[in-house]
């Protein structure tokens, strides 16, 4: 715009100058002399000044002119005091940064349909039944078939089924896939159209045609490059063959049924991989019994139009009766109902609560970002005051000059916001490729248009939080006793002091909560990462191999297999145990039973968990023995079992267990050994209590084989692939990875928590350090020559660092010590997230108060070194 | 050519834009040649001060009534000159005014007259 206006003057200039050489011209022509020809010229023209004011005022004075003119003059303002743009400029991008990148989760998570065409009519439907606890539980698919044959509220309904499988290509090892079992409609009520290729027919349900199979779009890019030929290619499924008639859109994802919100929670949240192959099942419903078979399987309907899903739910209820009153049963069921809930809530499910708790505090971090620019503001408004009462004492328009003042926040907006723009896309990048936590829809996790526009709003609203606030103090003031009075004496009026101090206070308390809870959280972490676990980690590495049932259905091939991959593992150099066991550590609890004591049939049994082990397993994992002895070779045939030292006090008392026998898994095992209690099932709950069997008893499908080693657990990982595959080519292996890591892993949310909120709380400590320092250097600027005063009286350095810092000392202590108090409310809040941690812990309290009280003295060091600085004599001159 | 000669007449206020716009209707010009054709064409009785031509020529280019282009002109198209031109809407525009002169003469006249008219 500034270039624009420039030329136009030259060109208005040009062109008059034109029209006055050609009249002065044609005035010569008439017969006048040059010099008087160029008077004429100038007389008939009429007064040349005016004419181009006049032109001007055609031109107009348009909004545009006047914003870039007070941009023009916002933009010269700061770059005289680059250090405060620079902090505003920071503590805004920062803010909206941060901000926009939990926005953009919750956008993405928790905001945006589901990528199903018109997903808001699609509903995940659960069964209640009585026997079972009246929870909502994965229907019985017999009793789905009622439903979709009886209820008139669907478009259609369907059942899946999540399973982790075995896939591999040619003559490849498998590897581990989430598939789904469906119906041939999933897709039609899905309302997605395959990529490549053709979506199920009815005809892929019927046996015999039902060997086919649809790749979601990253699993065709892994296995066949993105290359269309892959339509009519053979895959295999555990073992089945299957043919690839389709592949689905890049942007699908379908859930796993373990992460929908109701899913039970008695069963295993985690463990699936991601859905990638979807195929057929023939559901002979005939062959599944009324009433079990519940929890396997998840139905999925899509509502007709106009249908209400209470109205759907009370007609699926009703049937539920219909099917209770006509099932021929041995076992009563009790009663049955039916409940649906939303597909997108399914999915999005607990995350809502704590995406929107995390919003809620990324903005409180916003308005402390916003109040902290507004108070180093109202600073700079009240040292401009005299500036804007000439101002209006010359006539300057209100909303000219409260506009003149919001476009130097806006300025500031401008290039926070975009800096805060860069913050949230990186924040967002690092956020989908370290977050640890088990999030819904991670994957669509990313900045949108919408992201845009709230950061947008939120910089706007940002400027106008921080600048109206001071513009219209700014506006307020009586021009009259301003002008009179001399300009330093009038700066630093009490009531605007007071707010500001206030404002410092607020913060203070505000970050010492958050750094208070934060380290609450950092001590639990580190006392679930010290605290005596019972087993060591360090140099062992865990292999989990699935065994798939169509080959390895007799026990005899997989106690083969088990004793075969043990050998190859022992065989590996360096190691110096190997074992099995049947579950991964550090996944929770399961295989719960019931343990009884032989000799006292009738005392009620303790609940433990069942653990199929090897020889070398306890030595792997180094637990203590307490009694007895760990197992060896001689237990193969001898029902043998070791206890956990709870289970066998629970069992025993003090009294000696060895030797005594127990039932356990339907049979009665002889307790060879007492091992110390460890927690070996999670590191957030109290060491459970074990039961560990020997494997070749019931062997199980899915294998954990363990190695401890010397030259470290990372060494093994690529030689107990090869240790498994050299006996068994066509077994899968799901994971291998280091039992350190797996410890990690177990951590990962109270990990990221826990960083999450060191984030927020450095960036809050920040935040409020430059609050402080905002408030103590303008009340020096201002009170430069009280302070010339005091030094000229004889005031000594000391006594001047000293009034610096009681200033800002009243508003921290008090800030503090609130802070300390109301932390121990929201330490009652977060206390069932603390592992070993008291709410009231003295140390953190002690760590957050010094570290707060030496940030405070930091930030308030450098204004105070500057009032200590000032020449009495040019205070006083500069009067 | 003297400044003060009695028996003109001051331009009505709002007939400028009609005269510059009907002057553009015979093809582009510059402000001088405006000029020049408005004092010529009414023998020298319009009072045109020159430099009430170029706020005028301004506001109507802003309006969007003429259109400007800078072309070179005069005896060896050594200089340049602002050549407004009559657009669309300023034809339109033009008809417009002429026909509220038109009518705004007519009233005077039945006022001043009234016997002629019948």
């Amino acid at each position: 715009m500034r270039p624009r206006r420039a030329s136009r003057e030259q060109e208005l200039d040009r062109e008059l100058r034109a029209h006055l050489e050609l009249e002065a011209e044609a005035q010569q022509d008439a017969g006048l002399p040059p010099e008087q020809a160029r008077y004429a010229a100038l007389r008939a023209f009429g007064n040349l000044t005016l004419t181009k004011e006049e032109v001007r005022r055609m031109w107009g004075w348009t909004i545009w002119d006047i914003f870039i003119q007070d941009f023009r003059y916002a933009w010269r303002i700061l770059r005289k005091s680059p250090g405060f743009a620079a902090t505003a400029i920071l503590t805004l991008a920062l803010g909206i940064g941060a901000s926009t990148a939990v926005f953009t989760v919750v956008d993405s998570v928790v905001l945006r349909p589901l990528a199903y065409h018109d997903s808001g009519s699609l509903v995940v439907a659960w069964e209640r039944v009585r026997f079972l606890g009246d929870e909502p539980v994965g229907p019985n698919p017999r009793h789905v078939d009622v439903w979709r044959k009886r209820a008139t509220a669907f478009t259609a309904l369907t059942v899946v089924r999540n399973m982790a499988m075995g896939l591999s290509v040619g003559g490849g090892h498998p590897r581990l896939v989430g598939t789904v079992l469906c119906l041939p409609n999933l897709f039609e009520i899905l309302r997605v159209k395959p990529l490549l290729g053709r979506g199920f027919l009815p005809e892929d349900g019927v046996k015999g045609h039902d060997k086919v199979a649809i790749l979601t779009y990253p699993l065709w890019q892994s296995l066949f490059y993105g290359d269309p030929g892959a339509i009519g290619k053979t895959i295999r499924i555990d073992d089945t063959p299957l043919e690839v008639i389709g592949v689905l859109p890049a942007g699908f994802h379908f859930p796993n049924a373990n992460a929908l919100r109701s899913f039970p929670s008695r069963q295993p949240k985690t463990g699936l991989p991601e859905p990638a192959v979807f195929f057929p099942v023939v559901l002979d419903v005939s062959q599944i019994e009324w009433n079990g078979n519940y929890g396997n399987w998840i139905a999925l309907g899509r509502l007709k139009p106009g249908v209400g899903i209470r109205q759907a739910e009370a007609q699926l209820t009703a049937i539920q009766a219909q099917v209770l009153r006509e099932m021929p049963t041995r076992r009563d069921p009790g009663a049955l109902r039916a409940s649906l809930e939303p597909m997108q809530e399914a999915v999005v499910g607990d995350s809502t609560t704590g995406l929107w708790l995390l919003m809620a505090a990324v903005m409180g971090l916003m308005l402390i970002a916003c109040l902290n620019l507004a108070n180093a503001q109202l600073g700079r408004a009240l040292a401009r005051r005299r500036d804007a009462a000439v101002r209006t004492a010359l006539g300057a328009a209100r909303g000219r000059l409260l506009w003149n003042a919001l476009a130097e926040n806006l300025v500031l907006a401008a290039v926070g916001g975009t800096a805060g723009v860069l913050v949230a896309v990186i924040g967002v990048t690092l956020f989908r490729r370290y977050s640890p936590v088990d999030l819904p829809r991670l994957a669509e996790v990313h900045v949108n248009v919408t992201v845009l526009l709230f950061a947008l709003g939120l910089t706007l609203a940002a400027s106008l939080l921080s600048g109206i606030w001071p513009a219209l103090r700014l506006l307020s003031t009586d021009p009259q006793p301003l002008l009179q009075q001399n300009s330093s004496r009038a700066l630093g009026s009490k009531p605007g002091h007071r707010l500001r101090t206030w404002l410092v206070g607020v913060q203070v308390f505000g970050c010492t909560v958050l750094l208070l809870v934060t380290g609450l959280f950092a001590k639990s972490l580190l006392h679930l990462l010290h605290q005596d676990k019972g087993f060591e980690t360090e140099h062992v590495a865990v292999a989990e191999v699935k065994l798939p049932p169509k080959l390895y259905g007799a026990e005899q091939k997989r106690i083969a297999f088990i004793d075969a991959v043990l050998e190859n593992l022992r065989a590996i150099p360096g190691v110096q145990a190997a074992g099995l066991v049947s579950a991964m550590p550090l996944e929770g609890e399961s295989w719960i039973e019931f343990v009884q004591r032989v000799d006292r049939p009738n005392q009620e049994g303790p609940l433990v968990n069942a653990r199929w082990v090897s020889p070398g397993y306890f030595e792997a994992t180094r637990q203590k023995l307490v009694a007895g002895r760990f197992f060896e070779e001689r237990d193969r045939n001898l029902n043998s079992v070791v206890l956990s030292e709870g289970e066998a006090k629970a069992l025993w008392g003090s009294g000696n267990p060895i030797g005594h026998q127990v039932r356990v898994l339907g049979r009665t095992h002889t307790v060879i050994g007492v091992v110390a209690d460890s927690r070996g099932t999670s590191l957030k709950s109290a060491p459970a209590r074990m039961a560990y069997v020997h494997y070749h008893y019931r062997p199980p499908y899915t294998t954990f084989f363990l190695v401890r080693g010397t030259p470290g657990a990372e060494a093994f990982v690529s030689g107990m692939r090869q240790a498994v595959w050299k006996h068994a080519p066509d077994v899968t292996i799901a994971r291998v990875k280091t039992l350190d890591a797996q410890l990690s892993d177990s951590l990962a949310p109270e990990r990221f928590q826990t960083w999450v909120l060191t984030a927020f709380g450095i960036a809050a400590l920040l935040l409020a350090m430059l609050g402080i320092y905002g408030v103590l250097s303008y009340s020096v600027a201002a009170r430069k020559q009280e302070i010339g005063v005091r030094i000229a009286l004889g005031a000594t350095r000391g006594r001047v660092y000293a009034l610096t810092f009681t200033e800002a000392g009243v508003p921290v202590l008090i800030g503090l010590a609130a802070g300390l108090i109301a932390s121990l409310l929201a330490g009652r809040a977060i206390r069932s997230s603390l592992y070993g941690t008291d709410v009231v812990d003295a140390a953190v309290m002690l760590i957050v108060t010094g570290l707060f009280l030496v940030s405070a003295a930091a930030a308030a060091f450098v204004p105070a070194r500057r009032a200590s600085c000032v020449n009495p004599m040019d205070a006083l001159r500069s009067e | 050519m003297s400044n003060e000669s009695a028996g003109r007449i001051q331009l009505l206020q709002g007939t400028l834009d009609m005269l510059i716009l009907r002057t553009l209707l015979f093809g582009p010009a510059h402000g001088h040649q405006i000029a020049r054709h408005i004092q010529r064409t009414t023998d020298d009785l319009l009072q045109v001060e020159h430099g009430s031509l170029y706020p005028a020529l301004h506001r109507l280019e802003r309006r969007g009534w003429v259109a400007a282009k800078w072309e070179r002109a005069g005896k060896d198209l050594k200089r340049e000159f602002k050549y407004y031109r009559l657009t669309p809407a300023g034809r339109k525009q033009l008809v417009a005014e002429e026909s509220r002169w038109k009518k705004l003469t007519g009233a005077v006249a039945r006022i001043m007259w009234p016997a002629e008219e019948s």
